[in-house]
């Protein structure tokens, strides 16, 4: 395997080739009258096929590299801590309430890049759970979840 | 005249005291989020979808229109001050237009962006205004193999305009089409590829998509990256051009109106084209060609003026045929699919006060923008100061509740991240978005017209081929995929890939 395009391209050829599998499930129908799975078996079929185009062009190329160059530079951590930080504040939402659940994830955030105050970050997150409260659930009437607090 | 009264009837819309309103809060929004790197119009608009459900459909539109157009002109504040685009298609503004700050000519610089985006975005309303009527009559004799082979050309156009690789931009375009064709099968109502989730049988929702994709994946890229931004530190004084500044960019002005207007009605061409081609033509016309990228006048005019003038004509395909030219379109045809009109060659004729209500307020729009270009500038130049890790959570909190509140769905917020995920493995594999978001919307009113014209035939692929119309659109469709396989294009669209990946 030479560089991440040859790695990406086996990716999708595995994609569109489950793709084409489940679709038939569905019922290919013929050609005067396609089924629910025809242009699903289709669309799976050129993406196996244009993942084998890319690999195959990756042949002639000279370029060289590993997964892991992509994340060499930067600070990945941070990017699955916030991840981790959304998908909490998802499982979170309808027991916690908007409210509730908004105002920790703010604080978090805040002091993920950069150093800052618990303080600060508390009132930031404060006002911005409240702000956005006021503004989408009071004004707008956006319906969103009261949690087990009732707020 | 026919059209006179037509416009009459536009601003009779537009200039309803709600219309107006929102017209505002469009431009305003959108020259905030311009001006914001790391938030483009599409995340914008689509965060928004849901607060317009509470009014009328053409003021959402004319809203919703607004943060497009707005958004080129606050990108260009921040290409001129910053050396950031503040969105994609003011890349190219970052060249010639921070050099010109940086010699202390940020208020003309500044000046002619707006300048030369009013009188451009002036020329594409027109344009838009005599061209989309006729073009939708002519679109009624379209049948649904036509329909098919168009909206195949558009992804094709879009991409081979993407990216260095073509075959990575096909993958996209098939991804996103199986994207779009999970949920109800519209023929036989089974349910396709939803593993059980309820929420997914209407379909995999344009806004989470779009949302994942265009925001929190952008933010993820930022919050790695750690970015810092350096406002240029000047007082900004004399905001308008000389003499001689304007005599420099009349031309170029001119010239990237037109270039903008013809490439933006392209599927796939859009804004960041248009304005990478105005400013090629205007190296190339230049007497000194050489002095470009060093603060030169009409390398900033030509570029700003085309990627606002391909707004207006990205609209044409959207009003004459309902096929977007782009992911921004894409969103406003999402927006009048939610409010139960049919986007078609009818559009024009069943919803006239939609069409002239919205290509006049975008008139209006453009003179908002104008004033708050130009005397407000020092507030923008304010909000560029709002440190990153302050300002993310904020745009995250915004993708939250906007995806929540289209559905009151969990499962919604959950798809968002997972493309959020997605779309940061994706930059990170060097894949492009805007494909996959377009052929998204697509998918459904493709399988639709490719069914149609096959049962229409009974079964045979030839139907592409043997009706002129369809015929002529598929040579084109087989152009476009034979052309990169030439070795001279190939040399030209690589360079091109070099030039947007540098960036």
């Amino acid at each position: 395997m030479k560089n991440n395009d040859q790695r990406s391209s086996l990716f999708w050829l595995a994609a569109g080739l489950a793709i084409a599998f489940y679709s038939e499930k569905y019922g290919l129908g013929s050609f005067s009258s396609p089924g629910p799975g025809f242009l699903p078996f289709l669309t799976g079929l050129v993406i196996a096929g244009l993942a084998v185009v890319v690999f195959l062009q990756q042949l002639s190329k000279s370029s060289r590299e590993r997964m892991t160059d992509l994340w060499r530079q930067g600070r990945w951590p941070t990017v699955l801590t916030v991840m981790g930080a959304l998908v909490l504040y998802t499982l979170l939402f309808q027991f916690l309430g908007f409210l509730l659940d908004t105002v920790w994830l703010i604080a978090f955030l805040l002091r993920v890049m950069e150093p800052m105050s618990w303080k600060k970050c508390l009132i930031g997150a404060v006002g911005a759970g409240g702000g956005s409260y006021l503004i989408f659930q009071l004004w707008l009437k956006a319906q969103l979840p009261a949690g087990f607090l009732g707020f | 005249m026919d059209i006179f009264a037509n416009v009459l009837l536009g601003f009779q819309v537009a200039l309803q005291p709600t219309n107006l309103l929102f017209c505002f809060i469009g431009v305003l929004i959108g020259t905030l989020v311009g001006v914001l790197p790391g938030l483009g119009p599409v995340a914008a608009m689509s965060l928004l979808l849901p607060s317009t459900f509470h009014i009328s459909p053409v003021a959402a539109i004319i809203m919703l229109a607004g943060i497009y157009y707005g958004a080129m002109y606050g990108g260009s504040t921040t290409s001129i001050l910053v050396n950031i685009p503040g969105e994609a298609a003011s890349v190219v503004s970052c060249l010639d237009g921070y050099q010109m700050a940086r010699q202390g000519r940020a208020g003309p610089a500044l000046g002619i962006a707006a300048f030369g985006s009013f009188i451009a975005g002036t020329v594409s309303i027109v344009g838009l205004m005599f061209l989309a009527p006729p073009l939708a009559e002519m679109a009624l004799k379209f049948g649904p193999p036509e329909y098919f082979c168009l909206m195949l050309l558009g992804l094709i156009i879009l991409t081979f305009l993407a990216g260095k690789s073509m075959p990575k931009a096909l993958i996209m375009a098939a991804f996103g089409l199986f994207l779009g064709l999970i949920g109800m099968d519209i023929m036989t109502a089974t349910p396709r590829f939803t593993f059980g989730f309820y929420f997914l049988t209407d379909g995999v929702g344009l806004v989470p998509v779009v949302m994942g994709l265009f925001g929190v994946s952008e933010v993820l890229l930022n919050v790695e990256a750690g970015i810092r931004r350096d406002v240029f530190k000047t007082r900004i004084k004399g905001l308008l051009p000389n003499r001689k500044d304007w005599k420099d960019s009349a031309w170029p002005i001119v010239r990237g109106s037109v270039i903008g207007f013809f490439l933006g009605i392209l599927p796939g061409g859009g804004a960041v084209i248009a304005s990478f081609v105005s400013y090629a033509v205007e190296k190339r016309c230049s007497r000194y060609p050489e002095r470009f990228g060093t603060g030169v006048i009409e390398g900033l005019a030509g570029p700003e003026s085309a990627n606002n003038s391909a707004t207006g004509g990205a609209f044409i395909p959207l009003f004459t045929l309902g096929i977007p030219a782009n992911a921004v379109m894409a969103m406003l045809l999402g927006a009048l699919i939610i409010f139960g009109m049919q986007p078609g060659p009818m559009l024009i004729k069943q919803h006239p006060d939609l069409f002239w209500g919205v290509v006049t307020s975008m008139y209006i729009g453009n003179a908002m923008l104008l004033v708050l270009n130009l005397p407000l500038i020092g507030l923008w130049v304010n909000i560029l100061k709002i440190p990153y890790p302050v300002l993310f959570p904020l745009i995250l909190l915004f993708c939250l509740i906007g995806v929540y509140s289209l559905n009151n769905n969990t499962g919604e917020i959950g798809l968002m991240l997972v493309f959020g995920a997605v779309g940061y493995i994706m930059k990170k594999f060097n894949y492009e978005a805007a494909p996959l978001v377009l052929a998204l919307v697509l998918g459904p009113i493709m399988e639709n017209a490719l069914r149609q014209s096959l049962i229409m035939s009974n079964g045979s692929a030839s139907i592409f081929f043997t009706r002129p119309i369809a015929l002529v659109i598929m040579l084109a469709v087989i152009t476009l995929l034979i052309l990169p396989l030439l070795p001279w294009v190939k040399q030209k669209r690589e360079a091109l890939g070099e030039i947007a990946e540098d960036e």
